[in-house]
């Protein structure tokens, strides 16, 4: 047990270590540092659909609808309005979640299949939204111009977020509040309410929870996480377009966290990860991407429905269970 | 005006007459499974992409094409039956989540062989026109709507004259008494699967001509038809029919009076709109066991 206490410090210290430290490692390959910018963009949204999909139970297929929603309100505020990044991006995260408790109060008079198609059909309005009210998405051709956050000056140093590392310091420390959130949703008393009502919500009724309230809560906190993404997302790009926004986007969010392990911390994480990565070390070609990547959520579903999390955590009991476990 | 009318209400049946296709298979394989087929309409994009194939690379006829997708389709049907739906049975989510996998797949798989642009399909039929008074439409159009029609007959006298429409419908009804009275169910389930993807099938394959072979023709259709069966309630065979019919021309007589922009956001709103207000459909009698 104190081994893999031991381990468990050392491997946390050593990816925070390399995480820290990747603008120097990383310093001859800027295409590394720009993938794990990308890989923030996908995860924060993700660790969102993770506290709905993962911890309570609430399969939602438009997602990525809500994180569109708060990049262009933040987009409009920061173009048209000339608001700064900061308030841009705090109103485009707070929009999504307010977006969220309205349309989560319509979602969750269904449940099962009806709640999955109205939020299906949710996400397909939002992404109409943006591909047809020119006046104000810049429609399909996309909504360009969106400006990187303005350097921070603190004293003689300043911080320009034009700069590719500076940018991935701002991901970074983002992506690092979303899980801390996470954790602290999980370990608190919210979490377990929203695990009773994954495992049996006329169970939790019965005993007096009310469910409404917590499962519109939840669909708040992750819509509101989808938008936080969305807004990083169109600020790293410099350009909102409906196409980041789409079904298939929505779809994909799923697909990491699926892979990664629903109902894990470290799922949406480790999901993001190998939705990037994978695809740029196994060198694939851009159409077979996706192909590979629907066979493995196929797959996953089949035999690993606990996703990369669970098989890791599997591998991680094993490890050190031998010395100090009699065996049965 | 009324001729501007009547052309929009054809164009509807018309479009309706797909939304109907797809609709149907849905709602067969949902009576049977309980589970909602979100590939569907990657289902209908293989359709139109084979059709294409087989037109163009094995034989020069039309009619050959479609039923040979057909086919094809309802063998891969009774595949996803057996390989991904049936092992996750009584699992909602992964089923659900299985079926977005197979969206990424089969989508994206198509792009990967046949590339992201849309493939021109000619026809003799769309070259080809019929005079109603003042209107002309192609022969495509109205053989779209008759041959929808002459399915939806074939497929309600099977479901309610022949033994095995009965197992079916049976099976839909409840599936622990189908078991206890020896209707062979997995049978039943396979079959209906096979029938709902043969009629995505040709579906697929008769839009190719009309609107272009691409990727995603199958995206539209799945939410048009999701829509449809809300419309006409969840489960009911002839209220996915009215519902896809109807969807179909509101949709198209409301250019006459809206902007086209907004033409496919009115599914949404009808979705929305009949779940708040009359969740069980126009013809549902009751919602299944959702939970």
């Amino acid at each position: 047990m104190a081994v893999r206490r031991f381990l468990g410090w050392l491997l946390a210290l050593s990816v925070t270590a390399a995480l820290l430290s990747a603008p120097v490692w990383a310093a001859e390959h800027p295409y590394v540092l720009h993938m794990m910018v990308l890989i923030c963009i996908y995860a924060i949204p993700a660790v969102g659909l993770n506290l709905m999909l993962g911890y309570s139970g609430l399969v939602s297929l438009g997602h990525m609808g809500f994180a569109g929603l708060g990049a262009y309100t933040a987009a409009v505020l920061m173009v048209d309005a000339r608001w700064s990044f900061w308030s841009a991006l705090a109103a485009g995260t707070v929009s999504a979640g307010l977006a969220g408790v309205l349309i989560g109060l319509i979602c969750f008079r269904f449940r099962g299949h009806f709640f999955m198609i109205v939020t299906l059909a949710f996400g397909l309005l939002l992404h109409a939204i943006m591909n047809n009210w020119d006046a104000v998405t810049r429609g399909a051709a996309g909504f360009a111009g969106i400006p990187r956050p303005k350097p921070i000056a603190w004293g003689d140093t300043v911080i320009a977020f034009g700069q590719l590392p500076n940018f991935y310091y701002l991901a970074l420390a983002l992506t690092a509040l979303v899980f801390a959130l996470q954790y602290l949703v999980v370990r608190s008393n919210l979490g377990r309410i929203l695990g009773a009502i994954r495992q049996d919500e006329r169970l939790a009724r019965s005993r007096g929870v009310n469910v409404l309230m917590y499962k519109t809560v939840v669909f708040s906190l992750g819509t509101a996480l989808a938008g936080l993404g969305g807004v990083l997302h169109v600020s790293f790009l410099r350009v909102a377009a409906p196409a980041s926004f789409t079904m298939l986007e929505s779809i994909n969010t799923v697909l990491i966290v699926i892979i990664g392990g629903a109902g894990f911390l470290v799922g949406p994480v480790l999901g993001a990860v190998v939705f990037v990565a994978l695809p740029e070390g196994l060198r694939l070609a851009n159409e077979w991407r996706l192909v590979i990547f629907g066979a493995l959520l196929v797959l996953i579903t089949l035999f690993a429905p606990s996703g990369l999390a669970g098989l890791l955590g599997r591998l991680w009991a094993r490890l050190g269970a031998g010395s100090k476990e009699p065996g049965p | 005006m009324n001729e501007a009318l009547l052309e929009q209400v054809i164009n509807g049946l018309m479009m309706g007459s797909i939304y109907v296709l797809v609709a149907l298979g849905m709602v067969l394989i949902y009576g049977v499974m309980h589970v909602v087929n979100f590939a569907h309409g990657v289902l209908f994009t293989m359709g139109g992409y084979l059709g294409h194939f087989f037109y163009h690379r094995l034989v020069d006829s039309y009619v050959l094409a479609i039923l040979l997708s057909m086919l094809t389709l309802g063998l891969i049907g009774v595949l996803l039956e057996r390989g991904v739906f049936r092992p996750l049975a009584g699992n909602l989510r992964n089923q659900v989540i299985a079926s977005l996998g197979l969206i990424l797949f089969l989508e994206n798989g198509v792009v990967a062989l046949w590339g992201p642009n849309a493939l021109q399909w000619k026809v003799a039929t769309t070259e080809r026109f019929v005079e109603i008074g003042e209107l002309r439409f192609s022969q495509h159009h109205l053989g779209i709507i008759l041959i929808t029609l002459v399915l939806v007959a074939a497929l309600g006298l099977y479901l309610k004259y022949t033994r095995f429409g009965t197992a079916i419908r049976a099976t839909s009804q409840s599936q622990e008494a189908a078991i206890v009275v020896g209707i062979p169910v997995r049978r039943v389930q396979w079959t209906t699967f096979a029938i709902g993807a043969m009629l995505a099938g040709i579906g697929g394959a008769l839009v190719g001509p009309l609107f272009l072979v691409f990727p995603q023709m199958g995206d539209v259709p799945l939410i048009k038809g999701l829509a449809g069966i809300l419309l006409g309630g969840m489960g009911s065979v002839p209220g996915a029919v009215i519902g896809g019919l109807l969807l179909g021309v509101t949709e198209s007589v409301s250019t006459l009076y809206l902007p086209t922009d907004y033409r496919d956001s009115i599914a949404f709103m009808v979705m929305v709109l009949i779940l708040l207000v009359r969740p069980q459909g126009l013809f549902g009698q009751r919602m299944r066991g959702e939970d």
